[in-house]
C-alpha cells in the first residue's frame, strides 16, 4: 500500500490489516496530508528544488606515482559526500555505471551515461596525477542529454600533493558544480564549523570542516567558553569566555591566533552576534541592572545601546542577515523562555511562540524563516523532547525538524540556507550533527568528547 | 539496689488509640457520605452536555407592565372603520422607449432566436487551447513544455540558447519551480497560463519582469510575478553566450 502526500511517500507492507494498525495508517496519511502545506513553503524557504540526478565516476589515475591512488582515493570520496551533501542532487549508484571510466572530455559515450540504467541528467568526471610533489586534479561536468555542445564546466587543479590539499581541490570543484546546477548559489564544501568541546578538559572554541574533518582547538582558556560566534569576513571568532569572576565578551583572531581586545563591561556578558554587514555585535549583558538585557554595540564593543527593558533575561540575539534590520531573542519576560523579535532599534516587539520552552533562534540566511530549539509541551511528564523547528516568520507556520526524545538544541544555518548544524544528546553525550534544512540527511559530526554550541561560518 | 524504670509506669494506650481510630474512621466515612450527598447536581456553566429544553411557568406574582387600553386610532386599529385606504394607482404602461441596456438587450435576443429546426445537426466540442482570457494576442506556441515538481510551463529563449546551454534552461527550471508557491493560488486555476517575460543579466539576476498576458486568474499572475522577484541570481550566464542579457518568456500553469 502506498500513500503519497506532496513529496512525501510512505511504502507500508502489511499481512494483517487489523482495524487498529488500518486506524494508525490513516492517521499517519491524515498526518502527511496536513504536512503538505509546510513542506511546500519549506522548500521554499531552504532553495531545495528538484533533485537533479547525477553521475560522479572515480576520477581515473593520471600518473604512476605512489601518492596517487591515496589521494585519488580521498579526492573521490571527498567529491561525493560534498555533492550529496548539498541536497540538489539524486546520486545516481556507482553500481549501475558503465565499466570504461572516462577520464577525459574524449573518452566518455555520452549516451551510456544519459540512458538506462544510469538515466544521469549530468555526469561529472576526470583524472588525477601526482607529478612533481604536486598534485592535478582535471574536472568536467557534462551535460548528458545535449550531445551538441555537453560540456558545463571544465576546471584544472594543482596544489602541494597532501591529502588536505586532495580534500580541498575536491571541496573547490564540488562547489563550482553546486554553484552551476544549483542556481548561483555558491556550496559549502569550504565553509567552517565553530564549536565549543570538552574533549581537552575544559571547555573551549574549536573549529571543524562543514563535514567534521580537520577538526582543532582554537582557544586555550583553561576555564569555559560558550557560545562562539565566528564573523562573516571568517576573520574573528566572538564568544563568552568565564574570565576571573564574570563572564566577558571575548574574541579570538583566526589570522593572529590569539585573542584580541574587546571591551570588559560590567555584569555578565554572553552570546554575542555578528550582523551580517560585520558593522555590530548584538549581546545580553547585565552591566547595568541584575537582569540580562540585550544590547548592540559596533564590532569593536564601543558605543554599547541598550535595546530591553523588562523584567526577565533576555539572552540569545540573531540579526536577521538578510537586512540586519531585525533581532530575533529568547525572552523570559513571559515566564518560560519564549522567542521574540524586534526591529534593531528596539521597536516593534513581536513575540513569536507562545507556549513550552523555545531557546536558540537561528535565522535563515534568507531572512524567511527562523530555526530553534523548543519543548513544546513542558512539564513533568509532558510528552515529547527538546527539537529542531523551522518557523515562517511571515505566516508563524512551523514544522517540526527533529523527531527524537533526547535534546536537539542550538541550530546554526549554513550560508547557502540548504543545511542546519545542532547539538544533540540522541547518542547518549552532547555531539555536533548537521542535515538539510528540511530535516532529512542527518548526520553525526563529532564522536569525541562533549561537543556543543554549534555556528557555521558566513562562507 | 532495686531500680525502675518510669516508662513502666506509663499509662495504657490502647484504649484511646482505638477511640481515635474509630473517631477518624467516622470522620473519613462523614466525609465521604458528605461529599457524596452534597456533590452538586447537573452540568456545569460550559460544561459539554447538549443543552435542553427549557419549562417556563407563568407566575402572577411578578408585577406585569399594565395592559394598555386599545386605542380608537384608527392607524393602530384593526377595524377597518369606516375610511377607505387608498386605492392604489393602476400602472400606466410606458410610453416613453426603454434605454437600450446590454442585459434588456440579450434578453430580447435570447427570446427571437427560434430554436434550430435540425436537431441532430452535430455538436462540434469547445476547444481545449483556446486563450481563456485575453483574446489570443503576440503568444505562439512555439514553446519547449515542461513539467517540474508542480510547475508545469514552457520556455521561448531567443536564437539556440536552449539548445546550446540546456543545463542552464535546467537551471531555470528548477530554480522558478523551487520559487513558485502554488499555495498562493485558490482552486480553478488549474488548465489557465499566465505568461511572464523577464531578462537575466550576465551576473545572473532576474530583471524587467513583465506579465505578457494574463491567465484571467489575478493569484495566478500575482504568483508567477513573486515567483521571479523572490529570486536573486540565476548564476552567471554561459561563458559561451555571448549576448549581455538573456531574454526568457514562459508561461505558468497550474497542475490539474
Amino acid at each position: 500500500m502506498t500513500f503519497n502526500s506532496g513529496n512525501s511517500s510512505i511504502r507500508v507492507y502489511s499481512r494483517k490489516f487489523a482495524a487498529k494498525k488500518f486506524l494508525l495508517f490513516l492517521l499517519i496519511f491524515i498526518l502527511l496530508a496536513s504536512l503538505s502545506p509546510a513542506q511546500d513553503w519549506v522548500r521554499l524557504i531552504i532553495n531545495k528544488g528538484t533533485p537533479i540526478r547525477l553521475a560522479v565516476p572515480d576520477f581515473k589515475p593520471a600518473s604512476n606515482d605512489p601518492q596517487t591512488a591515496p589521494l585519488n582515493t580521498v579526492f573521490n570520496q571527498t567529491l561525493w559526500n560534498d555533492l550529496d551533501n548539498s541536497g540538489i542532487f539524486e546520486m545516481v549508484g556507482k553500481s549501475f555505471y558503465p565499466l570504461q571510466t572516462p577520464g577525459s572530455p574524449s573518452e566518455i559515450k555520452l549516451d551510456s551515461w544519459a540512458n538506462a540504467p544510469v538515466n544521469a541528467s549530468f555526469v561529472a568526471f576526470g583524472n588525477l596525477g601526482v607529478n612533481g610533489g604536486k598534485v592535478q586534479v582535471q574536472g568536467w561536468l557534462f551535460d548528458d542529454k545535449n550531445t551538441a555542445s555537453p560540456q558545463v564546466l571544465g576546471k584544472q587543479y594543482s596544489e602541494a600533493a597532501t591529502p588536505e590539499n586532495a580534500r580541498l581541490i575536491a571541496h573547490r570543484f564540488a562547489d563550482e558544480i553546486i554553484y552551476r546546477l544549483g542556481g548561483g548559489i555558491p556550496g559549502v564544501a569550504e565553509s567552517r564549523i565553530f564549536f565549543i568541546s570538552a574533549r581537552s578538559g575544559h571547555k573551549e572554541v574549536w573549529a571543524m570542516d562543514y563535514d567534521g574533518a580537520s577538526q582543532e582547538q582554537l582557544t586555550h582558556l583553561n576555564s569555559i567558553a560558550l557560545s562562539p560566534r565566528i564573523s562573516p569576513d571568517s576573520s574573528r571568532v566572538a564568544f563568552s569566555g568565564l574570565t576571573g569572576d564574570s563572564w566577558q565578551i571575548l574574541l579570538y583572531s583566526l589570522d593572529l591566533g590569539r585573542l584580541v581586545s574587546f571591551p570588559r563591561y560590567g555584569g555578565d556578558n554572553f552570546s554575542p552576534a555578528w550582523s551580517s554587514d560585520g558593522s555590530k555585535i548584538a549581546l545580553s549583558s547585565s552591566m547595568r541592572t541584575g537582569d540580562p538585557e540585550l544590547y548592540i554595540a559596533d564590532s569593536t564593543g564601543g558605543g554599547a545601546k541598550r535595546l530591553t527593558s523588562f523584567k526577565g533575561s533576555d539572552v540569545s540575539p540573531v540579526f536577521n542577515p538578510k537586512t540586519n534590520a531585525q533581532i530575533a531573542w529568547v525572552s523570559g519576560r513571559t515566564g518560560l523562555p519564549q522567542i521574540f523579535i524586534m526591529d534593531a532599534d528596539g521597536s516593534n516587539v513581536q513575540q513569536i511562540t507562545k507556549e513550552g520552552y523555545a531557546v536558540s533562534p537561528a535565522w535563515s540566511p534568507n531572512g524567511l524563516a527562523l530555526a530553534f530549539s523548543w519543548i513544546r509541551h513542558y512539564g513533568p511528564g509532558a510528552p515529547g523532547g527538546q527539537d529542531i523547528y523551522l518557523m515562517d516568520v511571515a505566516s508563524r507556520q512551523f514544522v517540526q525538524l527533529t523527531h527524537d526524545s533526547r535534546r536537539n538544541d542550538f541550530p546554526s544555518w549554513s550560508p547557502d540556507g540548504r543545511h542546519i548544524v545542532f547539538q544533540s544528546s540522541r547518542t547518549g553525550s552532547d555531539q555536533i550533527w548537521s542535515m538539510l534544512a528540511d530535516g532529512t540527511h542527518q548526520q553525526q559530526l563529532t564522536k569525541n568528547g562533549r561537543n556543543s554550541m554549534p555556528n557555521w561560518s558566513y562562507k | 539496689m532495686q531500680t525502675y524504670s518510669i516508662f513502666e509506669e506509663r499509662e495504657r494506650w490502647s484504649g484511646p488509640i482505638l477511640v481515635s481510630v474509630g473517631f477518624h474512621l467516622l470522620l473519613v466515612a462523614v466525609a465521604i457520605v458528605g461529599g457524596y450527598l452534597g456533590q452538586p447536581r447537573g452540568e456545569a456553566w460550559g460544561g459539554t452536555a447538549s443543552g435542553s429544553a427549557v419549562q417556563a411557568n407563568l407566575v402572577s406574582a411578578v408585577p406585569l407592565p399594565r395592559q394598555q387600553e386599545p386605542t380608537q386610532n384608527i392607524l393602530a386599529n384593526e377595524s377597518p372603520g369606516i375610511t377607505q385606504s387608498v386605492p392604489e394607482k393602476v400602472k400606466e404602461e410606458p410610453t416613453a422607449i426603454p434605454i437600450p441596456d446590454r442585459n434588456v438587450q440579450r434578453k430580447q435576443q435570447k427570446t427571437a432566436v427560434t430554436p434550430a429546426p435540425d436537431i441532430r445537426r452535430p455538436v462540434t466540442p469547445p476547444n481545449n487551447n483556446v486563450v481563456p482570457y485575453g483574446q489570443g494576442g503576440p503568444i505562439n506556441i512555439s514553446y519547449g513544455a515542461f513539467a517540474v515538481g508542480s510547475v508545469n510551463g514552457a520556455f521561448n529563449f531567443d536564437g539556440d540558447f536552449g539548445t546550446r546551454f540546456a543545463w542552464y534552461v535546467t537551471v531555470i527550471k528548477n530554480k522558478i519551480s523551487q520559487e513558485w508557491h502554488p499555495g498562493e493560488i485558490g482552486p480553478g486555476a488549474a488548465g489557465h497560463r499566465a505568461f511572464i517575460s523577464f531578462d537575466i543579466s550576465k551576473e545572473g539576476a532576474p530583471g524587467n519582469v513583465r506579465l505578457e498576458q494574463s491567465s484571467g486568474i489575478p493569484a495566478l499572475d500575482l504568483s508567477a510575478s513573486r515567483a521571479l522577484q523572490r529570486i536573486d541570481t540565476f548564476g552567471s550566464l554561459p561563458q559561451g553566450y555571448s549576448g549581455s542579457y538573456l531574454h526568457v518568456e514562459l508561461w505558468f500553469e497550474p497542475p490539474r
